[in-house]
């Protein structure tokens, strides 16, 4: 200990202002404070101050995402071994699904620190931790057959174009993670979707996803039925809850998900107003649409309000994503708006939607785009009140 | 009488506070008035360093306003005048000299309108003690308010309890409120959050507002926000209750009496403990033989708002408290991992067996500043109608016209002071609100 403390003691005399080196600061900081904790002081009041900084919040996160990763890991391997009729046991199925994840994972993270720490020097600024909760979120939502060399284009696109060039954590409009997602699914499309992708099998193994198969039903029918009728994989309510079906990495046990976010509720750290107007704005929109299904051909809409929540990436999204404090509504009432109109939108781009199947990263990313014009309009009503007083 | 209820905001568990039993006198050898602490004033010296000088008599006027004098806070010589950078002048430090002031000759005075009060309290030099909202600073008397208030409540982390230290105080409370009346046409509030507080009952002009709560529910601008907000160009007086006494013995017997209960608290403190002392006394002669053997940080007023000072200095003119706590530059290794216990204190659910004991605070920032992450930290800990997020990045981005709408004239920095101290991302919320007061002020 006193060994490191005696580095980042000499290093940190290089880094100082006026020295040849000031200009890596803020990566000799960041790191500094990694291992010990700062000394910074108060200054003027308040002289005292809670516990609580952005490491730890942000650390809570990637804690809250530990478990999606191993049932991640886990379910790669499970798969595999069901399509090759071999033993599935926890252990050689999570390592076995470890020679996927952990890649993914190394890459996100070189390409994200490399991005973030060179706009920390360019622009002068703090190295925010947020980039890590983005590095460890966009491997879950990937398949895992996803090359290496496009999950580093698109972390590097989610952090440039996310994030830095709008001025950083605290000013972007869109959830970095999500951007990254969305330019790897229109930029790789052959990669990023198709039955092809979800599971690891041998070559040209084919497993479709929950949600393609009433997006693609071969004879209208219910989409229950339509799932009933799948053998390769079991698509009951039980097991899409489960999660042992082919998705993304994270996204497909929902009790880790709900798990993880109850802790962040319980943390304080995530807005559980969005998690629960999202689910309630998914609800109503599919009732609606269950009400509508008799009068068309389209088995998306038979898809009950239960089976819209178990299937595909939703939970995920409104759990970890559409909850970012700084893309989401900035605002409690607005945060009641900005959910129900994801829960809303999951529901129509899933239905309505027949290219892409999976609504919920475009709900999210066009809600972070109305989500200061929601919070513009709350606070006009709090300005007129106080404008009414004054008259 | 009204009654507030609010639910928004945190009781702070520090350690150190003061035993609610008896009060020691101290007799401070100097007193200092420090005109720094006055925002936006322009003091103009009337005395120099040798002369000697009586109690209550003129030391300093404002150049912008110069009808208003502050008195001198005892009778003795000036001693010393010590300057800052660009000449401000830090402090003004009397020699008590206690014998010459038992000589003080009393008379009645009987007033009855507002212009009366006025005169009385500019010519004896005691207009200061009257402050203002918005802005926080003292209040112009060419100007009429629209409310007075006053609030006993004092939900302050250590902050005084006046239910205790004023207790004696009825009579010159009562005095200090009659006269006070004839200021204002409108209404006179006194806030209280302890039923045992009957001191304005029978004065049937004072409406009584009761406020329950964490704080910051006894402070001033919270209040005024749920019973009666301050518009644009509304303008509130209010009066510390310990300076209500003051001005309640000069209206009864025309006398200064600028003694006043303080209590010293926190961590840092042996025996946290009521004092009676006077006005801006010598930190030194207060309180060295309570502290505890350590580097310590002193503050003239409370852990939340109070002001950074030292042993030699003084007991700011506006504060009743003194609160001491530990410096600290400990380092621990990995902390952002640490579990909990007794070494951490957080109002989010982050750390394991926090907040029961009452918790030994430093000067530790606890963490490294960071860009805003809005995780809705402030909004549960700022209980007025306003949109304390979107305000604050109106005053970043210098937008005037978006900060008066959105309300900066109810805020001032001690109603915000517990946004900071839960901020992550260890933002200065009441230095940003000071900064757009500061913008809005300089510009008229």
């Amino acid at each position: 200990m006193k060994f490191l403390k005696n580095i980042f003691e000499k290093t940190g005399k290089l880094v100082e202002k006026g020295k040849p080196l000031s200009w890596a600061y803020p990566i000799w900081e960041a790191a500094d404070t990694i291992f010990f904790s700062t000394d910074s002081q108060t200054k003027s009041g308040p002289h005292i101050r809670d516990n609580m900084d952005i490491k730890r919040t942000m650390f809570f996160v990637v804690i809250a995402l530990i478990p999606c990763y191993i049932f991640g890991a886990y379910n790669i391997g499970y798969l595999y071994s069901n399509a090759l009729n071999i033993d599935s046991s926890f252990i050689p199925s999570f390592l076995f699904g470890l020679k996927y994840v952990l890649p993914i994972l190394i890459t996100t993270f070189v390409a994200g620190a490399i991005c973030e720490l060179s706009f920390a020097i360019i622009r002068k600024h703090e190295v925010n931790e947020g980039f890590l909760v983005s590095c460890a979120l966009i491997p879950l939502t990937l398949p895992p057959t996803v090359p290496l060399w496009q999950v580093f284009i698109g972390t590097a696109f989610g952090i440039i174009i996310g994030k830095e060039i709008f001025g950083g954590v605290g000013t972007n409009i869109f959830n970095p993670a999500l951007t990254a997602r969305a330019f790897m699914y229109f930029a790789f499309p052959t990669k990023m979707s198709g039955d092809k992708i979800w599971a690891i099998g041998v070559d040209g193994y084919s497993a479709a996803t929950a949600l393609s198969v009433p997006a693609n039903p071969k004879n209208y029918d219910t989409a229950s039925n339509l799932f009933s009728n799948i053998t390769q994989f079991d698509f009951s309510n039980m097991n899409l809850f489960w999660g042992l079906i082919p998705g993304s990495i994270g996204e497909t046990n929902k009790l880790l998900i709900i798990l993880g976010g109850l802790f962040l509720i319980y943390c304080g750290i995530a807005s559980w107003r969005i998690m629960l107007s999202s689910i309630v704005g998914l609800i109503l929109t599919a009732t609606i649409l269950n009400l509508l299904a008799p009068f068309s051909t389209n088995a998306m809409l038979t898809i009950t309000p239960l089976q819209h929540l178990l299937i595909g990436s939703f939970l995920f999204g409104i759990v970890f994503m559409a909850t970012e404090p700084v893309t989401s509504s900035h605002t409690n009432r607005g945060r009641w708006i900005y959910g129900f109109f994801i829960g809303f939108l999951t529901v129509i781009i899933r239905s309505i939607n027949p290219a892409y199947p999976e609504g919920v990263m475009l709900a999210i990313l066009i809600m972070n785009m109305f989500a200061p014009l929601i919070d513009y309009y709350i606070i006009q009503s709090n300005i007129k009140m106080r404008l009414g007083r004054n008259a | 009488m009204k009654k507030i209820k609010i639910k928004k905001g945190h009781d702070i568990n520090i350690a150190g506070k003061a035993r609610i039993d008896s009060i020691s006198e101290k007799f401070p050898e100097t007193v200092s008035i420090s005109p720094v602490e006055f925002n936006y004033i322009k003091p103009k010296l009337l005395i120099e360093e040798g002369q000697s000088i009586r109690i209550g008599e003129p030391i300093f006027y404002d150049k912008n306003n110069p009808s208003v004098k502050w008195p001198s806070l005892a009778s003795g010589v000036i001693e010393r005048i010590e300057f800052g950078e660009r000449r401000a002048i830090l402090n003004i430090i009397t020699r008590i000299d206690y014998e010459s002031e038992k000589i003080q000759t009393s008379s009645t005075t009987n007033l009855s309108s507002r212009e009366e009060v006025i005169n009385f309290l500019l010519d004896k030099n005691l207009f200061p003690f009257i402050q203002k909202r918005p802005f926080d600073m003292v209040a112009n008397p060419a100007e009429k308010p629209k409310a007075i208030i006053v609030s006993f409540a004092n939900t302050a982390p250590l902050g005084t309890d006046f239910n205790f230290s004023l207790s004696g105080e009825k009579k010159y409370i009562t005095e200090g409120l009659k006269n006070l009346k004839h200021l204002t046409d409108g209404k006179i509030y006194v806030a209280v959050n302890s039923s045992q507080f009957d001191f304005v009952d029978d004065l049937e002009f004072v409406e009584k507002i009761f406020v329950e709560g964490p704080h910051p529910s006894g402070n001033i601008g919270v209040i005024l926000n749920h019973v009666d907000p301050i518009n644009n160009k509304d303008i509130i007086w209010t009066i510390k209750p310990q300076h209500l006494v003051i001005l309640g013995k000069a209206f009864s017997y025309g006398i200064y009496d600028f003694k006043t209960t303080i209590n010293l608290a926190g961590p840092g403190v042996k025996n946290p403990s009521y004092i009676s002392s006077r006005l801006g006394a010598n930190i030194n002669n207060l309180c060295k033989d309570d502290l505890v053997d350590s580097s310590l940080r002193i503050i003239s007023g409370d852990v939340l708002t109070g002001k950074h000072t030292s042993i030699e200095n003084f007991l700011g003119f506006y504060h009743s408290s003194i609160s001491v706590i530990l410096e600290s530059f400990n380092r621990p290794f990995i902390g952002w991992l640490h579990p909990g216990g007794k070494s951490k204190y957080s109002v989010f659910n982050a750390y394991f067996g926090t907040n029961k004991k009452p918790f030994e605070f430093t000067t530790l920032q606890n963490g490294s500043h960071r860009a805003l992450v809005p995780i809705d930290a402030w909004e549960k800990v700022f209980p007025m109608n306003i949109y304390i997020n979107a305000l604050v990045r109106s005053i970043e981005a210098g937008d005037f016209e978006e900060m008066e709408k959105l309300g900066i004239y109810e805020c001032s920095e001690e109603d915000v002071a517990l946004c900071s101290f839960v901020c992550p991302s260890k933002t200065d919320v009441a230095g940003i609100i000071r900064k757009g007061l500061n913008m809005i002020y300089l510009d008229k």
